[in-house]
Parts: C-alpha cells; structure tokens; sequence
C-alpha cells in the first residue's frame, strides 16, 4: 500500500471540506493548479486558493490541485511508474487541457521540473505537441520569468483573478497551436517563444525581441477595484496543520512604503484596499465556511490599512466571545502597532515581530526603510509594558553600502533592546526572548536595487561570523540564511534564458526542494551552472551597469527604468526617499 | 451546560488522517454546525472535547468516541445530525447521546481494550495462518522493539493480546479477530501482532479495522455507568449488523 510507505500521508489523500468535486463531461476546460512545494506550504499560498475559487464558480471551467510530492512520495511514484496526479479526480496532470504552476520564489523551480517530470509531460515547451496540456506560470516569480520561459508556453505578468478565465478560454481551444496564439492574445500575458533571445559577455545581459508582431513589452495584469474582486470565502480546510491554520482575508494589495530591496512592494502597485463592510461580511462567510478559530488580516503591513482600528475593534466585538482570534501577520515597529495588537490579544496572545532591516540609521535611510529606533523603542515598551516578553526582529545582512560596523550595530541594537527588556519586565525578565533573524540581501528585478551586487558567500559568511560573535546571551537567540541559498536566489532572480539550462542541469543531478535545508545542494548547482557554461556569482555577485539590457527589460510590471535608477542613486549616495 | 458522547465512524476516505488531524477536523466541525461549544477560560479559549485512544494511522474505526460539552441543552439526535451535515466524506456521527455532567477531563480514561477486525488480502492459505497464531498464542513472551526518536526499548507484548482468532477466509481474505490492550498504560498495536505473524509481506494487503472500544473494568472509579451500558448495547448492534 503506497500511502503506508509515506510520511503524512494526508498530504496526497484529498476530500478537505470545500474542495471542489466536477464532474470533467461538463466543462470545456480542465485546468490542474500546481504550488511547486509540498502540499503543507502550498495550502496556506491565498493565491492557488483564489483561482481554484475563480475557476471552479465558472460553470465551463474545472480546477483540481496538485502539489509537489514529497521525495519519499516521488520515489514511490518513480519505483511504480505512476504519473503524478490531481488530488480531487486523482487524473494524472498530462490530461489536463493545462497545468497552472505558481511561481512563488526561486528556489522552487526545480520542483516545477520534477511535477512536469513526474506527469509524463515534456519539461520543456518545444518538445510538447498536440495532446499535451498547456503549461502556464504566473506568480511573484513572473516578474523576471526569463530563467523558466523555456519550461513555460505562456507566463501570466501581474495579477491572476481576471486574466485566467481568459486563460481557461485558451485551453478550451483544442488545438495547440491555436490555443498557444489565443494566450499570446490575452493581455498581460507572455508567450516566450515569441521572442528571440540574444547574449552578449557574462552574467544577466540576455535581451528579449519580439517576433512575429509580439509586444515589445508585456504589461501586467492588475486587479482595478479589490473590493469587488473575487474572494474565496469558502476556503479549503487542510486536515494537516500547515503553516496558516485559519481563515484568510486579504484586506490590502500593495504597499506605499517603497522600500528599495523590496519586490513585492514595486510590483503589486498602487495600494488598493477592500472596504470593512466587505470584509466583515466575508469573515462571517470565512467562519461560517471552514470553522477555523483565528481569522488572519493579510496585507504587507496590515496596520498601513486606512481603517484597521476599525475593522480590528469590528472583529474583536463579534467574533472574540465565540473564541475566534484575530491575527496580524505583519506589523510596523511602533507604539499604535503594538495598541493594536493589544486589542486582539484580549483573545488571543503570540509574539510580536518587528522588521528594523539594516542595524544603523544611515543603513536603514540608504536601503529606504522607513524606521526610527525611537518608534521602535516605543513599541518595545509598550510591547513589554502590555504583557509581551517576546520579540521576534527580522535584519538583512549583505546590504549595498554595508561595512562590518553596520552588521555589528545589529548586535548593539539587540543588546540596548534586551537591557531595555529587562528593565521593564523586572521580575519577569527571566521570560524575555529576543529572536533574531537574518535574512541575506537579494538583489531582486525591479527594484531601485536590482543593479546591486549580492556579497559573495565568503564575505557572507564573515559577516555572520560578526553576529554570532556579538549576538550571544541567554534571553537572543540568532538565526541565519544559508548563504548558498541566498547567491541561489540571487543569480536565479537576475537570471536569463540561459539560467533555465542550469535549472534543468541541476535538477537532473537530482536538486528538489531547494529551500528545505536537508535537501539542498550548492554544489548540485554549481555544477549546473558550469553544465550550462555559466557561473553563479557572474549573476549574483557582480554590481550590473544601469544601461546595460537587462534579462526583464520586456517585462512590464514595476516602476521605469529611469525612476529606479533615482531611487538607486539616491540610496547609494546615501540620501532619502 | 450539557455533555454529550458521540460514536463515530472513520472511514476509508479518512484513514489517512491522523488522530490530531481527526480532532482538529471534529472541532471546526463543531463550530461550522454552529453548536454552542462550551469554552476554556483564559487567553486562548477553546472548546472542553475528550477523544477516546488514538487509531492506528491506516485503519477504520467504526466505533470511535468523542465527548463534547455545550453551554446548552441540546437534543442529542439534533447534535448528531448538525453535527454529520459539516462532516466530510468519511467521518460520521453514527449516535450521540446526553450524560451528566462532570468535571473530569479524561472522559475516557478507563478505556483500555480495542477489538480489531484484520484483513489479510490473498497470499495465505487459512490453514497456515491458523498455526501461525496457535503458535503465537503458545508463546510466553513475545518481545518487540519500539523506539523511534528515543532509544530502543523491548516491549513483551504476550499480555497485551487478550484474544486473537482466525475468522474466516472470505472475498477480501483471511479476517482475525483480536481484542489488544490499548491505551496510556501501555498496548499492542495491530500490526505489530501482523508482524508478528509475518503477515505484513510487500505483496499482501493488510486492513485494520477497530470495531469496539471498551474498559476492562467497567465499574472502576467515577465512571457514569450509563455509558458503558449504552456502549454494550452499540456494540451488540455493531455485531449484528456485521454478521449480516
């Protein structure tokens, strides 16, 4: 029995509440929604959860899911020679009319190689034919989708809740050629076959040019009015605890705070919000749906929404006496941030996080990181002072104009907050817990930042070395990113065509599940770079010039060129926004 | 308030789940029904439920147990029936019924005895498997490694098999029957006694299935006896309805 040889079996078994049962005679098209990680991390992307939503209320259209198998499953499968398969009508993926794969960051991309793999189905979009599904990307990766576009025969550019009934209407086309035309037809939409890439030196110089009468630039979908835009309140309930166990409402797109190393922030523009009345009658939809106990506010900085005290204080009254908490995932260092969470945690009490990002000032106004230590000196009271005895603190380390004096006042800030601590917990100071995590600076596309050189893994990890060193006592605990994983990240995201041939190159040497510490391998990578004539650190370390073509030059889904390269300038002249 | 038991069926389509998973399940259930949960105080509330012993990831269970406690009266077949319209393909109320109060959070406790119903699909002649658990039976001692994350241990296992008989053979295989010791006290898990028999080859399929849950001492401690008659009498209907 294969599902006793596994572990968590209930990742592959399906019947969830609300998952979506059709029957595939009555619709014209059949679409199978990939997140390319394990089904545990996939469940909790919003995303997948919308267009599973969108398309199922669509009386022609189906969606059924599928996640990246575990490698204990993949062998499983490998060793019977069965073809990975949707959850819902267990039909293996090559049947699909298409296959919608999520593109959520880097280091997943080997794993959309392996799902195409394991469903019999061509990996790359010139060997595929007649009978074969569509294969169709979108997703934050998207915004540089060179180093997949040869996996993909279209990629979706921005926002997906309207383009894929669009996207659905092309693959109810029947013939291949025809649907392939139809997608490059759709706004927004990229069809990489109708571009002609041509290299010139070492690291990310590929240029794109349309043929065939393609668009020079390949503009992103956005969503217009998020208040009328489609929301799945009957969300799928996981038996598995993964990673949000609770109802999501998405109560803002977008964020104002235009810090320069953040992609998200440049290509979800402008900052559109849902009003309190539509999101108080979704949670009543929410609960009333899946019967989770905690309703999760998603914004990138929920307390930037207009009317938070409003809504928060509009939950808390009706659903705090049925035992139903409110969660907010992401806060701003400050004392109303901390009231706030005050409000809630008169259900429900967790860690607060707070996200200073570079440790000196002149770091933090270069990188555009819009935080005094005062405010977080005042939110740290009144975390205390209402009952907080821990704080989670998330730093970058590798940031443009960064010298070890910079890391070390990490270790300084920590240190005044923890003294700080103490001081106002007193006689509970035993309970106070410091988390520090530092992450490593990614230059990502579309950023004022996406010409900055990535620190090389040496200077990386001497850098960590400096924290440990001066991150040590009882109340911190210290974590890191690989630096592996970080130069990875880099030189894929500025990654061009030719880095798909390092991706192939890599996951034939077996890379899977890339962002798990157990299962990756630089060295796996490295070599399938070289395979592909290619180095990593000409992608991730190397500082690029501003006129030079860069690989998502086409790609139209961020601020111009010529406004981030001001921002650029002005952070490395260590000026202000 | 008001506390209810209900006995529940895990089936083929849930087997997978875990028991955690199971009551994580159960419990949101519970809220979607809308069931006025009686909840913890505190700052973080939830819902006072007890779960009978955990089943054996793989099997069915056609007799397994929930408590619940609700602020108000309730009529036990209308818990049961909200309750099975928010449940999904797999898991069903198959009765509930109101037992007084009490403050006792193990409301099931005392269980200590699990009868399973074990397939052994083709590959063995009944004859063969007969012996096999004569001579399991003669044993005095049948020890087994457990661990996992600790260190191994060796388990005797021999007292913890009250009872173990070859059924029958019929169209899915060879059936046995067996009544284990389970629960916090130390108990046998059903494969490990297929393993014993050397019956859990790569080719064979073995299915578990728990069709009673009961207590070796059914009068001990503050046990509201009613449960346990009511139970008796389930599982005299579970027995006819099987042997149909």
């Amino acid at each position: 029995m294969l599902l006793s040889r596994v572990v968590k079996p209930a990742r592959y078994t399906d019947g969830e509440w609300n998952a979506v049962h059709k029957d595939s005679a009555s619709v014209r098209a059949r679409l199978a929604l990939v997140y390319p990680d394990v089904y545990d991390l996939g469940m909790s992307h919003l995303g997948l959860q919308i267009l599973y939503h969108v398309l199922n209320s669509h009386d022609d259209f189906l969606a059924e899911r599928a996640f990246a198998p575990w490698p204990d499953m993949e062998a499983e499968l490998r060793a019977r020679n069965l073809p990975l398969a949707s959850l819902e009508s267990r039909t293996p993926l090559g049947e699909f009319d298409a296959i919608g794969i999520t593109l959520p960051y880097e280091l997943t991309y080997s794993n959309i190689l392996n799902v195409l793999d394991l469903a019999g189905v061509p990996i790359r979009s010139a060997n595929r034919g007649q009978g074969d599904p569509l294969v169709i990307g979108g997703g934050p990766g998207a915004a540089n989708p060179e180093p997949v576009a040869d996996f993909f025969d279209a990629i979706l550019i921005g926002e997906g809740e309207e383009a894929i009934l669009e996207i659905a209407e092309a693959a109810a086309v029947g013939d291949r050629r025809e649907a392939v035309a139809k997608l490059a037809e759709i706004p927004g939409v990229y069809v990489p076959s109708a571009y002609e890439v041509s290299f010139h030196d070492t690291g990310p110089r590929g240029k794109a040019v349309p043929r065939d009468g393609a668009p020079g630039r390949v503009i992103r979908r956005i969503v217009e009015d998020l208040d009328s835009a489609p929301f799945p309140t009957r969300q799928i309930v996981p038996y598995l605890d993964t990673v949000h166990s609770r109802a999501t409402l998405e109560i803002m797109r977008g964020c104002t705070r235009g810090c320069r190393f953040c992609q998200a922030g440049a290509v979800y523009r402008p900052r559109r919000q849902r009003s309190v009345e539509t999101l108080l009658r979704q949670a009543e939809e929410a609960i009333a749906a899946t019967g989770y106990d905690e309703i999760s506010l998603l914004a990138f900085t929920s307390v930037d929404y207009g009317s938070i005290q409003e809504l928060v204080g509009a939950l808390v009254e009706r659903f705090g006496d049925r035992g139903i908490g409110v969660a907010l995932p992401s806060l701003r260092a400050d004392a109303f941030s901390v009231a706030l969470a005050n409000t809630i945690q008169q259900v429900r009490k967790t860690g607060l996080t707070f996200a200073p990002e570079a440790g000196t000032a002149r770091l933090r106004r270069a990188i555009g990181k819009q935080m005094e230590e005062d405010h977080l000196f005042a939110a740290a009271e009144a975390a205390f002072s209402s009952g907080w005895t821990r704080l989670k603190l998330y730093f970058m380390i590798g940031l443009p104009t960064e010298t070890d004096e910079d890391v070390a006042a990490i270790g300084d800030l920590v240190h005044r907050l923890v003294r700080f601590g103490r001081g106002a917990l007193g006689a509970r100071q035993g309970r106070l817990q410091v988390a520090v995590s530092a992450a490593t600076f990614v230059p990502k596309p579309h950023t004022p930042l996406q010409w900055a050189a990535q620190d090389r893994r040496e200077d990386l990890a001497r850098k960590q070395a400096v924290l440990q060193d001066v991150l040590r006592g009882r109340h911190i605990k210290l974590s890191w990113t690989d630096p592996g994983m970080s130069a990875l990240e880099a030189a894929v995201s500025r990654g061009d065509r030719r880095v798909g041939g390092a991706i192939e190159a890599a996951w034939r040497e077996g890379a899977r599940f890339d962002s798990w510490g157990e299962h990756f391998d630089y060295g796996r990578w490295e070599a399938g770079f070289r395979e592909a004539g290619l180095e990593i650190s000409d992608y991730a370390n190397a500082a690029l010039e501003y006129d030079a073509p860069l690989a998502w030059d086409h790609i139209a889904c961020g601020p111009e060129k010529a406004a981030l390269r001001a921002e650029a300038e002005r952070a490395l002249s260590g000026g202000e926004g | 308030m008001a506390q209810f038991i209900c006995r529940y069926r895990k089936g083929d389509e849930v087997r997978w789940i875990s028991h955690l998973d199971v009551k994580r399940t159960l419990e949101r259930a519970m809220r979607r029904a809308e069931l006025p949960l009686e909840l913890t105080q505190g700052h973080n509330p939830h819902p006072r439920l007890s779960f009978g012993p955990p089943l054996p990831l793989g099997a069915t269970g056609e007799a397994e147990l929930l408590a619940l406690r609700l602020d108000e009266a309730a009529d036990p077949s209308e818990v049961k029936e909200r309750l099975n319209r928010e449940l999904p393909a797999g898991l069903e109320v198959v009765e509930a019924w109101a037992v007084p109060g009490h403050k006792k959070k193990e409301t099931f406790g005392n269980l200590d005895v699990a009868e399973y119903r074990i397939t052994v699909a083709d590959g063995f002649e009944e004859q063969e498997v007969r012996a096999r658990v004569r001579k399991l039976l003669e044993s005095e001692e049948l020890l087994v490694q457990r661990g996992g994350n600790r260190p191994e241990r060796e388990v005797d296992l021999r007292p913890m098999i009250l009872s173990l008989e070859v059924a029958g053979a019929g169209s899915e295989g060879i059936e046995l029957r067996a009544r284990l010791k389970t629960g916090s006290h130390g108990g046998a898990r059903p494969s490990e006694i297929v393993e014993l028999l050397g019956l859990e080859g790569e080719k064979h399929m073995v299915r578990y299935r728990r069709t009673g849950l009961y207590a070796s001492s059914a009068v001990s401690r503050a046990r509201p006896a009613g449960v346990w008659r009511r139970w008796a009498r389930s599982r005299s209907e579970i027995e006819r309805s099987s042997s149909q």
